[in-house]
């Protein structure tokens, strides 16, 4: 009898564990951030798609977002920035990372990224991200240190001032786990 | 003739031809000696066609350093000054399969050369071999890991848009142009209006006055050049205005006239004045219109300039 009760728990439970999970991406904000000798600006982007699958306790997660969805509240200014990120060449930046599945329940984690952006990949090492779970939902928020260089972008320049070679891009992200 | 190139000493063709190997060799024991060589390739599709704007990513098997590149119209692709070593190559493109390749080898000699043919869309996929070498941290999985169309995003989403970003970059070409030239056109402006109470008025002498009339006609030239390439600049389908561009186009609507009525005004000034009379009727609006126009082509300047 109890024989049989260990064969029905072992079946039940062990697909449980051996199945794929799924992280979705439920809603974002992803903030650039450009300095420029007379003023700074942001481009913003509630755009973002994202989705993570989990297998054997290890999530492969991948970001993408339009580049032509950020919104800096001038057209301008945004025409200008997908022209230099030659964003009608390569409309989507993409950000892959892989987390342990556990990472869900710290209150920090330091995730390798590795983006793809304007024709060109980049890595970053060790990102900072806070964590925040609450009701079945996982709150990131971080910032990501880009730069121009790291993808072969020439500083756009206002009045013959280029721009700062750093555009930090300040992440806020809600996940549901599936 | 042969000779001749390489002199006339007996021995000397010898000596010549040493001397072109020597220059052939050259370029091969510069990149040896700097330890860099030169990854290159095609992309094509099952059916032999160039894949264009494809992402070949080429990682180091010895420090894992990243550099990426993206293929040509005619499907190339070319990395120069590599360090030599083991590279793992990833080529990506929308509407395509990705696809991981064993390690290529830049030995520095020649050019190294990788030819791939990609098939069409579906999610990562792994040559054999492969999964005991992809030990990067944040390597996603190839039988896992989310693609783009995972995320609900379509082929013309992800297609790249060469006529378009072709546009984009006339565009930027043009402002740039318009935007130096206003700033030029500036400098002429801002002394035309000073002298302007000089060149009339009580005044007698006509030094300022010709000086005024040809700062004026240059600031007219190159406002109209400043103007031709912001009106010329092309135009992005389906971008609606926002913000500080708004506000400078409205003054255009100001200063355009202005840069058109101002010179006339001036001219019927100028001739009142030769003529020894005091300027009267609509010439006397000469001096209003001309603040009212350099003040709203300065207040357009700015508009875009300075974050207010």
């Amino acid at each position: 009898m109890n024989k049989k009760i260990l064969i029905v728990f072992l079946l039940v439970t062990l697909p449980a564990f051996a199945a794929d999970s799924q992280w979705v991406l439920k809603q974002s904000t992803l903030t650039y951030h450009v300095s420029h000798p007379l003023h700074e600006s942001e481009g913003v982007s509630h755009a973002a798609r994202g989705k993570g699958v989990c297998h054997d306790g290890q999530c492969d997660f991948l970001i993408a977002v339009a580049v032509k969805s950020f919104d800096s509240g001038d057209s301008n200014r945004d025409l200008h920035m997908v022209q230099v990120t030659r964003g009608a060449e390569f409309p989507i930046v993409t950000v892959r990372t892989r987390l342990p599945e556990s990472a869900a329940s710290s209150a920090t984690i330091n995730a390798d990224l590795e983006i793809q952006f304007a024709g060109q990949t980049a890595q970053y090492k060790k990102v900072p991200f806070k964590v925040e779970t609450q009701g079945g939902e996982t709150h990131i928020t971080g910032t990501i240190p880009a730069t121009l260089t790291d993808f072969k972008i020439d500083p756009p320049s206002l009045l013959t001032m280029p721009v700062k070679n750093e555009i930090p891009v300040r992440v806020d992200m809600i996940w549901r786990s599936q | 003739m042969l000779r001749n190139a390489f002199g006339n000493r007996p021995g000397a063709i010898p000596f010549g031809l040493a001397i072109c190997l020597l220059l052939q060799l050259v370029p091969s024991l510069i990149a040896q000696t700097a330890g860099m060589g030169v990854l290159t390739g095609r992309i094509v599709d099952s059916s032999g066609n160039p894949v264009a704007n494809a992402t070949v990513t080429v990682t180091s098997v010895d420090n894992g350093q990243v550099r990426s590149a993206t293929t040509g119209t005619d499907g190339s692709y070319r990395f120069d000054d590599l360090p030599l070593g083991s590279y793992r190559m990833k080529l990506e493109a929308a509407g395509f399969q990705t696809l991981e390749i064993p390690p290529a080898t830049v030995d520095g000699t020649k050019p190294s050369v990788v030819d791939e043919k990609l098939q069409a869309s579906a999610p990562t996929t792994t040559k054999p071999g492969l999964e005991q070498q992809d030990n990067l941290p944040n390597a996603p999985s190839s039988s896992t890991a989310p693609s783009l169309s995972d995320l609900g995003l379509t082929p013309e989403q992800t297609q790249g848009n060469a006529r378009e970003q072709a546009l984009l970059d006339k565009r930027t070409h043009m402002l740039k142009i318009h935007q130096r030239m206003g700033l030029i056109t500036t400098i002429p402006l801002i002394a035309t209006v000073i002298l302007g109470p000089g060149a009339g008025g009580k005044s007698e002498g006509t030094v300022t006055r010709d000086l005024h009339v040809a700062l004026g006609a240059l600031t007219g030239d190159l406002y109209g050049i400043t103007a031709y390439y912001a009106i010329r600049a092309p135009r992005i389908p389906g971008t609606k205005k926002r913000g500080p561009i708004k506000f400078h186009e409205a003054m255009a609507w100001i200063h355009g006239p202005g840069m058109i009525a101002t010179p006339i005004l001036g001219i019927m000034a100028f001739d009142q004045k030769n003529k020894g009379e005091k300027v009267h009727g609509a010439a006397s609006a000469h001096g209003p219109v001309a603040i009212v126009t350099a003040g709203a082509f300065g207040a357009a300047l700015l508009s875009v300039s300075v974050k207010f």
